[in-house]
């Protein structure tokens, strides 16, 4: 298109400078008038012949005429044949015999017209003849001349004409080419139009978009200024779009403090293309309002490349609200977990507070029970004491699911004997089963390498499962199966399975009875026998050993109960570790009463009267010897002075506690190598290092039975604490801490459960710290006392002895009212527990 | 060429203040011609002021050459090559003859007759040329006395009027209202 109206107009441009050419010539230079000039030459002739003629016929007459009309003539053929105008017509050739015959004329008649007149006059009629000859033949060549003429100007005016119109079809051409064009023209405008309007349509589409974002939207260049800052970003910010644009992004949005860092990451950027938070998805960061206030945000930047250079788009959700949701949430978790941990302890509380009076009514009964009743008393004594050891069962029951909750679930890895354990467990139910003709059977299905386990834990599983195969089977078979399913390594996985030909269960509440107080045997409600707890503890300790427990079954077919989990397989080196005494599985079909091997002197310490009367009724009825002690100064008089096979010691007395009297007994006197067993109402024995610090050789729980007291004071289980006690009082530098305590306290719990045991550990010292710090001059020196007391206890449970140590100074300064001492102790105090504290991070 | 028109104009302008100038000068300054005293080579008769016979201007050669007088050198259509033609500019003529109509008539020896405005009279033309190359022109060759334009250095003589206007053997010259 280009090249052919570059062509058109060439054509139009030649064509036009050829007729400019042709015009200027017609314009410039005209010639004169050939037929004029003709014509005057024929006229200047006639009238030369007339004046001849006029000349011959009048003798006297004057010869001036004539010769005028001769050089009238003479001029006129000079023209002719000296100028340019038949050169410049072309016709030079054509004209060529005229100009030849006026010049023979002229030569001719010249010297006669100049000569004298009478000559002239002689030569007249003469000069008629020639003149006439040639006006005859000028005629005939001027026509000749003239047709020639005519002919080229055709020619001439026929090269115009092509010529204009070879230009009118180069304009038709070149306007029909422009206006080509100019439909092109219009179509790319048109186009171009509608792109603009494309644009504008997404550009407003955008901004449309940006602008009711509810997300804050910041474009800023390389340069950090701000190029669009649409309404959310002002709503969150509280600048106007007209202020933020062209600001720094520094300056306006970053807070003072973050902004050389800022600043170090823009140029960073722009030196190395590295970025670290564009692209980098979503963060959290801070930024600062117009009013200065900061608040978090929720930040994500992308980039482009824009007509200008790289521009940064940044997405801002202002996450304040967010934020306070978030603590709100956390805060109603932690009151969530108080309550949950209130109402732990409540039910511990209350198992104490439970178990103490149960033990008496017990107690009480079992002596009743020896002396001399009649039938109705016996009837009813039987219902009393059944009532009660339920009432028991219950409140264990409760305590179980509340301990293991709570994470108190210590599970030990002792040597099992497992064909021994399964004969224990199954022995005590066999009068049970038989009752209802039921057979129970024990089979061992593979060989059992020597395996590390908890006994007590395991066995309070099965126990719960043979039990109720025995509730729910009459007359039929309970088998009770143990199988080694695989060993990798050290690791030994084995099931145990207690299978009935029973009731069964449906398959829709198979799932549910592992579920807390789920009864799915209306009838077993209805025995009031159970809490429905049983499968729910077993699962729980189950899962606390990491194993598992499940059924399967088909109504009216039997149950299958498995217990799966993973064992240790004991090494050699592997020693085997005696479960604390009071932890044995109450073995419930054990013969009541067992005679003691031999006679102990054995000192009891108990404040409860009750509790008092109890124990010794019961050890008097195992044959030992008892004394009594009402409190533990007592105790502690009596032993020093006499020496005691067994001192039982309760801890919570008042005046002189157990921990303080087992001390003392320890530090001197008669008894100061006697096994001491505690005896405490705490389900949780949970202070077992002030056990070995104060000479505490072992623990029972209370409510006591018979068959407890006389385990624990078997001779088998007398095993001295090795550990010598170190005298309480007497300062010096105790080590930062106790290793021994520290590894088996990673043994007994979970390293979750250690975890959170520390963290407690840490928060309640901190505040115990500060309560200390803030009432070291103003508090009672009671109150310091009470904070000393129990800060010292969770030191010694933590394995601290050093920390232990000094506040146990500090509690015994607070009641010596020695407050200059106290503030002496104290100075360091913070120190030693912070350097406590740092090793037991380093260590767990 | 309407493109000459302006460029003619302005010559004609000017040419027509030279003219009135040159009548208000010249009617009161030559009243007194004295006769001619050889042939006779151009009368000027009509609305003039100066005469020096009856009713017209006479002048011969010599009085001719009392006029002032001017030179230019040109081809014509009519000749070979170029010559310089030296006479007397038409409005010096008119003014010397005190003229004082719109129109003026020149006749040639052959009785060829031509009309124009005074005011076409100006500038450098017409020339009333009596002698090519310093020679008076012989009657056998457009003298006494030729009509004469700058044809070569001024492109707008180059007309067919103009070329009409170039009239040779003239020797009367008639001023009408």
């Amino acid at each position: 298109m280009g090249f052919a109206i570059s062509l058109a107009f060439g054509a139009v441009l030649v064509l036009s400078w050829q007729l400019r050419g042709e015009l200027r010539s017609l314009q410039e230079e005209p010639v004169d008038s050939l037929q004029w000039n003709v014509t005057q030459l024929e006229l200047d002739v006639v009238r030369l012949e007339a004046a001849v003629s006029l000349a011959v016929v009048q003798p006297e007459a004057s010869l001036t005429e004539v010769r005028k009309r001769f050089d009238l003539f003479f001029n006129r053929a000079g023209t002719v044949t000296q100028g340019t105008m038949f050169a410049k017509l072309g016709l030079l050739e054509t004209v060529r015999p005229l100009k030849a015959r006026m010049q023979d004329f002229l030569d001719r008649t010249a010297p006669l017209i100049d000569g004298p007149d009478s000559d002239l006059r002689l030569a007249l009629p003469q000069i008629v003849d020639s003149v006439g000859a040639l006006r005859q033949d000028m005629r005939f060549m001027s026509v000749q001349v003239i047709d020639t003429s005519a002919a080229l100007q055709d020619t001439r005016r026929a090269g115009l004409a092509d010529i204009l119109q070879m230009i009118a079809i180069a304009s038709v051409a070149l306007i029909a080419l422009l206006l080509a064009l100019l439909v092109l023209v219009l179509g790319l405008n048109r186009q171009a139009v509608r792109r603009a309007n494309d644009v504008q349509r997404i550009t407003s589409r955008l901004e449309a978009t940006v602008g009711t974002s509810l997300d804050g939207v910041v474009v800023a260049g390389m340069d950090g200024l701000v190029i669009d800052f649409n309404k959310a970003a002002e709503r969150i910010f509280g600048y106007s779009r007209a202020e933020a644009i062209g600001q720094s992004l520094g300056t306006l949005i970053v807070p003072a403090r973050h902004k050389s860092a800022h600043e170090a990451g823009m140029a960073r950027m722009k030196a190395t293309g590295v970025k670290h938070v564009v692209d980098a998805g979503r963060i959290r960061i801070s930024a600062v309002r117009k009013s200065g206030e900061e608040f978090p945000v929720e930040l994500s930047i992308a980039s482009n490349e824009g007509p200008e250079g790289m521009i940064f788009i940044a997405y801002l959700r202002d996450i304040s609200d967010a934020q306070q949701a978030e603590a709100a949430l956390m805060a109603a978790r932690d009151e969530a977990q108080a309550a949950e941990a209130t109402k732990t302890n409540f039910i511990a509380v209350m198992s104490h507070e439970m178990r103490t009076p149960l033990n008496g009514v017990i107690a009480a009964l079992e002596i009743i029970g020896r002396t001399t009743l009649d039938a109705k008393q016996t009837r009813f004594l039987g219902l009393a004491r059944n009532s009660s050891k339920q009432l028991l069962r219950h409140v264990n029951d409760v305590l179980d699911i509340s301990r293991i909750d709570a994470g108190f679930v210590a599970v030990t890895a002792d040597r099992l004997d497992l064909p021994a354990l399964l004969a224990t467990l199954v022995d005590p139910l066999r009068p049970a089963a038989s009752h209802k003709n039921t057979q129970v059977e024990v089979r061992l299905l593979s060989d059992f390498p020597p395996l590390l386990g908890d006994p007590f834990r395991m066995g309070q599983i099965l126990q719960n499962f043979i039990s109720n195969a025995i509730k729910f089977t009459d007359g039929g078979t309970i088998t009770i199966e143990a199988e080694v399913q695989q060993i990798t390594g050290d690791q030994a996985e084995v099931e145990f399975r207690v299978i009935d030909t029973g009731i069964g269960i449906d398959e829709a509440d198979q799932a549910r009875i592992f579920d807390d107080f789920v009864m799915v045997d209306p009838s077993y409600g209805r025995t009031g026998e159970g809490t429905g707890l049983g499968l729910a503890i077993s699962r729980r300790l189950a899962r606390a050993m990491e194993g598992e427990v499940g059924v399967e079954s088909a109504r009216g077919a039997g149950s299958c109960f498995w217990l799966r989990l993973p064992l240790t397989v004991a090494g050699e080196a592997a020693n085997a570790r005696v479960a604390p005494v009071a932890e044995a599985p109450p073995q419930t079909g054990l013969p009541a009463v067992l005679p003691a091997a031999r006679a102990l002197e054995v000192l009891v310490v108990e404040d409860n009267e009750t509790n008092r009367i109890v124990l010794e009724e019961m050890l008097r009825h195992l044959g030992h010897r008892v004394t009594l002690a009402a409190d533990g100064g007592e105790g502690v008089v009596l032993a020093r002075a006499h020496r005691f096979d067994v001192i039982l010691m309760d801890l919570s007395m008042p005046l002189m506690d157990g921990w303080t009297a087992a001390t003392l007994i320890r530090t001197d006197g008669a008894s100061a190598q006697s096994r001491i067993i505690a005896v405490t109402a705490h389900a949780r024995p949970d202070r077992m290092d002030r056990f070995a610090d104060s000479g505490i050789d072992s623990w029972l729980t209370k409510p006591l039975s018979s068959r407890d007291l006389a385990t624990a004071l078997m001779p088998e289980h007398a095993i001295r604490n090795p550990r010598e006690v170190a005298p309480r009082l007497a300062g010096g530098a105790a080590p930062l801490l106790d290793t021994d305590r520290l590894e088996e306290l990673t043994k007994i719990a979970d390293p979750q459960a250690l975890g959170r045991l520390l963290a407690q550990f840490r928060a309640r010292m901190d505040h115990i710290m500060d309560s200390i710090d803030a009432g070291v001059s103003t508090e009672p020196m009671a109150d310091l006392a009470a904070m000393c007391h129990e800060a010292a206890g969770a030191a010694g449970v933590i394995g601290a002895p050093q920390l232990h140590e000094r506040l146990a100074v500090m509690e015994a300064a607070c009641h010596a009212s020695d407050r200059a001492g106290f503030l002496v102790e104290q100075a360091d105090l913070r120190h030693i527990w912070r350097e406590t504290w740092k090793a037991l991070a380093e260590r767990t | 060429m309407w493109t000459v028109a302006p460029f003619i104009q302005k010559i004609l302008l000017g040419g027509s203040l030279a003219v009135a100038f040159a009548l208000s000068a010249g009617s009161t300054r030559a009243e007194t011609m004295p006769a001619p005293s050889g042939e006779v080579i151009l009368t000027v008769s009509g609305a003039i002021g100066t005469t020096n016979g009856d009713g017209v201007l006479t002048l011969d050669s010599d009085l001719f050459a009392t006029l002032p007088q001017h030179s230019f050198t040109t081809g014509t259509i009519w000749t070979d090559g170029t010559a310089t033609y030296t006479g007397v500019l038409l409005r010096d003529v008119l003014a010397a003859a005190g003229a004082t109509g719109a129109t003026v008539r020149l006749t040639a020896l052959n009785d060829y007759q031509i009309e124009m405005p005074a005011s076409g009279a100006l500038g450098d033309g017409p020339l009333l040329a009596n002698l090519s190359d310093g020679q008076p022109m012989p009657l056998r060759d457009k003298g006494p006395i030729w009509l004469i334009y700058p044809y070569d250095t001024v492109p707008g003589y180059r007309t067919e009027q103009t070329y009409a206007r170039s009239i040779w053997q003239l020797n009367r010259i008639e001023v009408a209202d």
